[in-house]
């Protein structure tokens, strides 16, 4: 009898436990309102999360109290890929989702994006004339217009002042010259014995930016009429592989230079942008690399992690006679995905967000580009203010500003082609193969992919 | 009563116990830093190079008028191991400090500022603002428990199968549910995805919750691992008596089977607690999401609130220490056999 | 087929029905469009075309996709390492906590506190104490004047070190060894006593066989996932198998071919590859375990 009732008395807790926790209808009541007042819903995919996400949640609540036509119902989706992928394949994809230009350029390329070149045509503030030609190029290949960017970036030399001081090199005067930069690395570089106390500077630290020196030596990647990778037998591709190398240390060898570093000693934490790299301990930050490669961003991250740093900004050095070019990798942008059911409505919500207000203040792009501190695309809202008034900000967006910038090459490989670089520099600055083998070898591997990629396309026959 | 000493060969020895304190020094490692990281402000959680680490959150000690208390560490053999006031700043690498009623100029590196303990609990309110946490806690647990009783009825059913009767295809049968672990899962999300959509899940819990109830692989093998352990001649016996193989299964299997049982719970719970992917990927909207994706909130693209998230990863990992610290008793009073000598 | 067999084979088909629905309803889908796709140039977005055996004659050429091999070299290196190191570390830790001794339950709690502990807080512990330059480890080393290995950022320390990581998550292993301690009859010690058996002996002839359908478990189990070892790697060489693609394992190309380079139908022949090498383990280690697995039942 004891054990039925105990029995009982657990079935019954846990159907009591089960009712108290039944989901309820997944909806709020902003929600339940706009559905009352027969608003179209639409789902936008943020791939950011934290407070880039909440930076672009606060202008899509504006958005849904601005009319009421459209309510937009937002979900941070992360970094991990799959989530997105399944559901454009799978048929269930949101009416807009961002992401890095590098996903758009493979996933585009494979149709999987409303065309969107009538619409932005047709909107004064979308037009192809607004953007950055390089930040165009991210989004328009194959024939159409892809997505809208929402924000680019910019990556110069950052360097700290204090360690120049220290090193009796004038603290206002950054290097201007590759061979500058070289003079620079072998001053600021301080060994005791086999242990590294400084690193002058390193070109993979913190990011492998093959792409990016490349093109600083003037070299070419890709070439978009033939649809190749040519960068195998391109001499300045080959000279900036070779000018890497040599700020690697190898212990066979007698041409080490004074600024030469064990790889091995760029740690995962600090090479991986893991845990320590959005920290204080930053080896930046705490003097232990004296001149870095970086992006905008870094502008508030200092201000955040390392108030006290005494750092100073400039354009990176390019070697003589290369054509001034600025470097500016990525974009993060807005499309709509083929499938979504709403696509008149999400244009709404992206003619609000790219246009400036109503009553004519800028538009919520360029607040959110404020917001998280990154690049605007679009050179009219770069030149706001807020922007160019910032006297550290401002170098970041004049080196887009004032030069011709260059992207990421915009190909369906994108992804694989910047793993191959990174790998392939590896392999150069381990000595493993030479500068013109690790070219060759990034020039044939990514056409490969190439191919494949546009063979399922059915542009070309295998 | 049985004494330890049957159950374990070994003598509880003085070196065993040592063993096991150095041990588990090692195993609480990282529950210990994602504590004291909880406590901590955003500019100490990562040490800087060459710094020891610091398990203890501390504070700066700062003046009435805000400078800070420092330490003179430098050469100055008159100035050495000296405290004083943090005074200003000079050309943003020479301070000015007070030391003994004098100014002098030092380096950086040539002091330190002194500290106390201090815990931020501000890290720990963050953390709650930041999310709707009783939504995401509420979904967390409904799918757990829902997850978990599937999962155990469904499983021991099974294996009680592959287990407890013998019959023609049972151990190809059993090797194919062993073989369905062995395709990662990469490859299976796209036409799994496009299953649940078809029949309209996606968007529910059903696709996390309802495939528990058809038997979990992991922990069929796992059952029939321990069913196998228990002598034939129970079941043997039960059918004589005119038992069916239900009331054996029910009466005779199942209640010898309570570490089993237990351990199956425990773990299923702990997957579903902690599973991250499979929610991303079929939950669409967040006021579905459960505690271990909420906890992506806390990563942005370029930085991380490492704060927060470590209070927020210590407020979800503590109930489940609890929960294990409570079950794991059953495994010890599992002496299931110690009736059946006779 | 008698009465008795018929009897069984229903109720063995009853009882297994949960799985077998279960099977054809959600598993069976899934498993059979992976062996498709296999055959087929798939870029996840568009619909797969048929493509025979290329997927496959790429991965096996010779000249052809060196990374395949080295993810599996990566990956058999891995497993021949951290499986059986897992097995005896989680028997010995076993061992020691089923006694009955003051704290147990702490101690248990604690051993078991890295399965428990979330990723994104275990992985950036790691990455410090791992740290060449100003890791626990290296520190400590260099207090004693010893030589300080880059660990996970060196090209012949990366694998050691996911090794080594990989045996502090030997909890999960040492409950289910802890379940099987206490399904050991206290009748056979006391048999095994009156033989005046020894600790060893007692340990030898008892414990260790009482344990083996756990080790079986363990074993296979272990087997299936050191095959498919993923998260921790993704996390820590934050995607990229870095240094030199010496932690490239199997399963991390797989991912990166199936959802960073979009070739699906290739991820999917790799799939079934590594099906086929794991279950050719498993196979061999069922058959063998009839020689050394004894269920006290039988």
């Amino acid at each position: 009898m004891k054990t039925y009732l105990m029995w009982a008395g657990m079935v019954l807790g846990g159907a009591c436990l089960l009712i108290l926790l039944w989901p309820r209808e997944a909806s709020s009541p902003e929600e339940d309102r706009a559905l009352a007042e027969g608003r179209t819903i639409i789902t936008y995919w943020d791939r950011h999360t934290g407070h880039e996400y909440d930076a672009r949640v606060d202008l899509i609540e504006e958005f849904n109290r601005s009319q009421n036509e459209v309510y937009v119902r937002t979900l941070a989706i992360g970094p991990r890929i799959e989530k997105l992928l399944t559901a454009i394949s799978g048929g269930a994809p949101p009416d807009i989702c961002s992401m890095e230009s590098s996903i758009l350029a493979s996933l585009g390329s494979q149709g999987c994006f409303t065309p969107l070149e009538d619409f932005m045509s047709s909107e004064p503030s979308l037009n192809e004339s607004r953007f950055f030609p390089h930040v165009w190029k991210m989004v328009s290949f194959d024939g159409h217009v892809w997505a809208v960017p929402t924000t680019t970036d910019s990556t110069c030399l950052l360097w700290n002042k204090a360690l120049f001081r220290r090193a009796g090199l004038d603290p206002e005067r950054p290097p201007r010259t590759m061979k500058e930069l070289d003079e620079f690395a072998a001053k600021l570089t301080i060994k005791e014995g086999a242990r590294i106390k400084q690193i002058g500077f390193l070109p993979w630290l913190p990011w492998d930016e093959t792409t990016g020196w490349g093109m600083i030596f003037g070299g070419t990647w890709y070439d978009e009429e033939k649809d190749r990778v040519v960068c195998g037998t391109d001499p300045h591709i080959i000279e900036s592989l070779r000018w890497q190398q040599q700020y690697a240390y190898n212990p066979d060898r007698k041409d080490n230079k004074p600024y030469s570093i064990d790889p091995r000693w760029v740690s995962a934490a600090q090479g991986g942008g893991f845990g320590a790299y959005q920290s204080a301990s930053n080896p930046f930050y705490t003097g232990m690399i004296a001149m870095i490669r970086e992006g905008e961003w870094q502008v508030e991250f200092i201000r955040k992690y390392a108030p006290d740093l005494d750092w100073g900004v400039a354009a990176l050095p390019q070697p003589e006679g290369a054509p001034p070019v600025a470097y500016s990798p990525n974009a993060v942008v807005d499309a709509i995905p083929k499938g979504s059911r709403n696509i008149e409505a999400a244009k709404a919500f992206l003619r609000w967000f790219y246009s400036p207000r109503a009553n004519g203040g800028p538009s919520p792009a360029s607040d959110y580009c404020f917001a998280i501190q990154n690049v605007p695309p679009r050179p009219e809202e770069a030149r706001q203010e807020r922007f160019i008034g910032h006297p550290k900000f401002s170098v970041f967006v004049n080196e887009v500003l004032t030069k011709p910038a260059e992207p990421f090459p915009v190909i369906p490989a994108a992804q694989f082609l910047m793993e191959e670089m990174e790998r392939q520099r590896g392999r150069v600055t381990a000595f493993e193969a030479t500068p013109e083998e690790a070219a060759m070898e990034i020039e044939k591997n990514t056409n490969a992919q190439l191919d494949r990629i546009r063979m399922l396309q059915g542009r070309r026959p295998q | 009563m049985a004494t330890s000493e049957y159950r374990h060969p070994f003598r509880v020895h003085w070196a065993a116990h040592l063993s096991l304190l150095l041990a588990s020094a090692l195993f609480i490692l990282p529950f210990l830093w994602m504590l004291s990281t909880s406590l901590k402000p955003e500019s100490r959680i990562f040490q800087k190079a060459g710094e020891a680490p610091q398990w203890i959150p501390s504070t700066d000690v700062r003046t009435v008028k805000g400078h800070n208390v420092v330490t003179y560490t430098g050469e100055d053999p008159a100035l050495k191991g000296k405290s004083g006031v943090d005074f200003k700043t000079l050309d943003n690498e020479q301070h000015v400090l007070v030391i003994d009623g004098k100014e002098v100029k030092a380096w950086t590196e040539e002091f330190e500022i002194r500290q106390r303990i201090g815990f931020h609990w501000e890290n720990y309110t963050q953390a709650f603002e930041r999310m709707d946490f009783i939504q995401n806690l509420r979904n967390t647990l409904f799918i757990c428990l829902t997850v978990v009783l599937g999962t155990v009825i469904s499983s021991s059913l099974v294996a009680y199968s592959f287990s407890r009767i013998e019959w023609p295809g049972r151990d190809v049968l059993f090797v194919a549910v062993l073989a369905t672990m062995m395709i990662p899962y990469e490859v299976t999300l796209i036409p799994l995805f496009v299953l649940y959509r078809n029949i309209g899940w996606t968007g529910t819990f059903l696709p996390l919750i309802v495939p528990a109830f058809f038997g979990v692989p992991f922990y069929i093998f796992l059952l029939r691992q321990f069913f196998m352990g228990i002598p034939q001649d129970l079941s043997a016996a039960a059918r004589i008596d005119g038992c069916n193989e239900f009331a054996i299964f029910w009466r005779i299997i199942l209640p010898l089977s309570k570490p089993a049982l237990a351990t199956t719970a425990l773990f299923q719970f702990l997957f579903e607690w902690g599973d991250f992917l499979n929610p991303l990927i079929f939950l669409q909207d967040d006021r579905q999401y459960t505690l271990a994706i909420a906890l992506q909130q806390f990563q942005s693209m370029h930085e991380s609130a490492w704060g927060p998230l470590m209070a927020m990863s210590t407020v979800i990992t503590i109930p489940v220490i609890v929960l294990f610290f409570l079950a794991q008793r059953t495994f010890i009073q599992g002496i299931t056999m110690t009736g059946l000598k006779g | 087929m008698t009465r008795r067999e018929r009897r069984n084979l229903v109720n063995g088909l009853l009882f297994a029905s949960p799985y077998i629905v279960g099977f054809l309803a959600f598993t069976l889908y899934p498993l059979a469009a992976t062996v498709y796709y296999s055959f087929c140039h798939y870029n996840v977005v568009t619909p797969p075309v048929w493509a025979g055996l290329d997927n496959y004659r790429e991965m096996f050429a010779l000249s052809g996709d060196n990374l395949f091999w080295k993810s599996l070299w990566n990956t058999l290196y891995f497993t021949v390492f951290s499986v059986p190191l897992g097995l005896a570390l989680a028997i010995g830790l076993a061992l020691l906590l089923n006694q009955k001794v003051f704290g147990i339950s702490a101690y248990r709690t604690i051993f078991f506190l890295p399965s428990i502990v979330p990723l994104v807080a275990s992985s950036v512990l790691w990455l410090w104490v791992l740290d060449p330059r100003s890791g626990l480890i290296n520190s400590t080393l260099a207090q004693f004047g010893l030589p300080q290995p880059g660990w996970i950022a060196d090209e012949y320390w990366s694998k050691p070190s996911l090794v080594l990581m990989s045996l502090w998550g030997v909890g999960g292993a040492m409950v289910i060894f802890l379940a099987g301690l206490a399904d050991v009859p206290e009748t056979l010690y006391e048999v095994a006593e009156l033989d005046g058996a020894g600790r060893f002996r007692k340990f030898w002839n008892v414990t260790l066989p009482m344990l083996t359908p756990t080790i079986l478990f363990n074993l296979v189990m272990g087997l299936i996932g050191a095959f498919q070892y993923f998260t921790q790697v993704f996390v820590m060489t934050a995607g990229r198998g870095t240094p030199n693609d010496t932690t490239m394992f199997y399963a991390l190309y797989l991912y990166k071919m199936a959802f960073n380079f979009l070739r699906m139908g290739y991820a999917s022949a790799m799939a079934c590859v590594l099906f086929l090498i794991i279950l050719a383990a498993t196979l061999a280690v069922l058959i063998s375990s009839k020689k050394w697995v004894h269920y006290y039942g039988d």
